[in-house]
């Protein structure tokens, strides 16, 4: 089956910071999770896709189709949620879709109603006057409403009580069962992706340290065990004993 | 293109700017500095980008299905909106004075016909400073208001002491004769706002390609 998304050897080069050879693939109706600490890249490598920040060299490939060269063709078939950024604060729910709607040839205003309708959002409210996980909601909600094929989540947790998270991931699950979509899910919440994700990714520095299914990744990283563990580390302990031995290499040089 | 002014108008304008919009209606005002008009269409974009930037609009244009050269259109489309329907809206109340025979402006220069293309010219080199100067970083929009400023100031300057002049009294006249002689200051001021507006768009769209979001 042809990938939903194919990212290959993205290079970004910053002052005191790049991102360096990023390669990744995901496959139609799976759950992706972009795992990294802070500042290793994952919300750079995001805005790489999506054409925000303009990468040195690489390519990237949503339906098969470069990115670059039809960047309005492939945005009409992805959504996008940036968690912890608030859009047109003092503005309507229904001013911002009224304007968004117009956008999208696909544009199902059944399927916005349902989904307004499942998540419990009043679009007489100012876009500052939700939680954080309803304004996740309501961004879901309009990428849903245009039939995205991609959905590409940055740090949609971030800042969410354990209920609203299981809540959001529990709709990430429905969404890909129900739904003809893939989702890239960054987080440097690693439990989140316990839950939900297929494939893990892992950004370690700029680069991309492993990216596999859940079980290979997991395999991939067994030489991380002490003898005290008995059973399979969590992706928790692979990211905390992967940074831990960077800083005691450091401390060694 | 009606698409993205539509989303400029329903989520990006300041409503100061459209208050701006409507002051060209000051005209009426028996005494006056007309060019403060213009003033008003230059702070427009100042509190729009503010704004915009403020209410993370060029993020979320960049999700929609838009591309950084159309997001910068969208801004251009939208400046060049509110300037071009101030002057228009000015046009009946310029006008009603002469209807009213209300006596000349004796602050400055009146609103003739040479007075809408110094209007224009102030407009092209305000807009030809500060798209390219925001867009260089797509935040700094106070820096970029102060650059363009400069010029602003000293064109107005100019133009209102044009009507002080007496060899350039022909400017500050309504009498057929002197606005046929003001047509080539008007048409100069509407060739000067086509050509800098598409070279602001050319080279906003140039710098704004390798911002980082």
């Amino acid at each position: 089956m042809e990938n939903t998304l194919c990212v290959q050897s993205l290079c970004k080069r910053y002052r005191g910071f790049s991102l360096e050879n990023v390669s990744f693939v995901l496959a139609p109706k799976r759950i992706m999770g972009l795992i990294g600490k802070n500042g290793a890249g994952k919300s750079t490598t995001l805005k790489s896709i999506l054409n925000m920040v303009s990468i040195d060299s690489g390519s990237v490939k949503i339906f098969q189709k470069d990115f670059c060269r039809y960047e309005k063709e492939c945005k009409q078939h992805i959504g996008v949620v940036f968690g912890g950024i608030d859009f047109y604060p003092l503005k309507k729910l229904s001013a911002i879709t009224a304007v968004t709607r117009k956008f999208y040839t696909d544009w199902d205003q059944e399927q916005y109603r349902k989904y307004i309708k499942y998540f419990n959002l009043d679009e007489g409210k100012k876009f500052k006057e939700l939680s954080n996980g309803m304004k996740v909601k309501y961004q879901l909600a309009l990428a849903l409403s245009h039939h995205a094929g991609l959905l590409i989540l940055d740090e949609p947790t971030s800042g969410l009580d354990p209920v609203s998270r299981e809540e959001l991931l529990h709709i990430f699950r429905q969404i890909v069962k129900n739904e003809n979509c893939s989702i890239l899910f960054s987080t440097h919440i690693t439990s989140d992706l316990d839950k939900c994700a297929d494939t893990i990714t892992y950004i370690h520095n700029g680069r991309v340290l492993k990216s596999a299914d859940k079980e290979t990744f997991l395999l991939s990283f067994e030489y991380l065990k002490t003898p005290e563990d008995t059973g399979a580390l969590t992706l928790e302990e692979i990211m905390l004993r992967t940074e831990r031995r960077e800083w005691y290499d450091d401390a060694v040089v | 293109m009606m698409t993205l002014l539509y989303k400029e108008i329903r989520l990006a304008i300041h409503p100061t700017s459209i208050v701006f919009a409507f002051l060209g209606c000051l005209v009426l005002v028996p005494a006056y500095p007309y060019s403060v008009i213009f003033m008003f269409g230059c702070l427009a974009p100042y509190i729009t980008f503010l704004n915009a930037r403020e209410t993370n609009d060029a993020w979320y244009t960049a999700i929609l299905p838009v591309t950084k050269r159309e997001s910068v259109l969208a801004k251009c489309l939208l400046i060049v909106s509110v300037q071009i329907f101030q002057l228009l809206f000015s046009v009946p109340f310029a006008l009603l004075r002469n209807a009213f025979n209300i006596e000349n402006n004796p602050v400055g220069l009146d609103a003739t016909l040479a007075w809408y293309g110094f209007g224009l010219i102030v407009y092209s080199v305000f807009d030809l400073v500060f798209f390219p100067s925001f867009y260089k970083n797509g935040y700094k929009a106070g820096k970029a208001f102060i650059s363009a400023s400069i010029p602003m100031a000293v064109l107005m300057v100019g133009l209102e002491s044009v009507a002080q002049i007496p060899g350039f009294a022909w400017l500050d006249s309504c009498k057929p004769k002197d606005l046929m002689m003001q047509l080539p200051v008007f048409f100069v001021g509407i060739i000067c706002y086509l050509t800098f507006l598409s070279l602001a768009y050319r080279i906003s769209v140039k710098y704004f390609d390798r911002v980082d979001l």
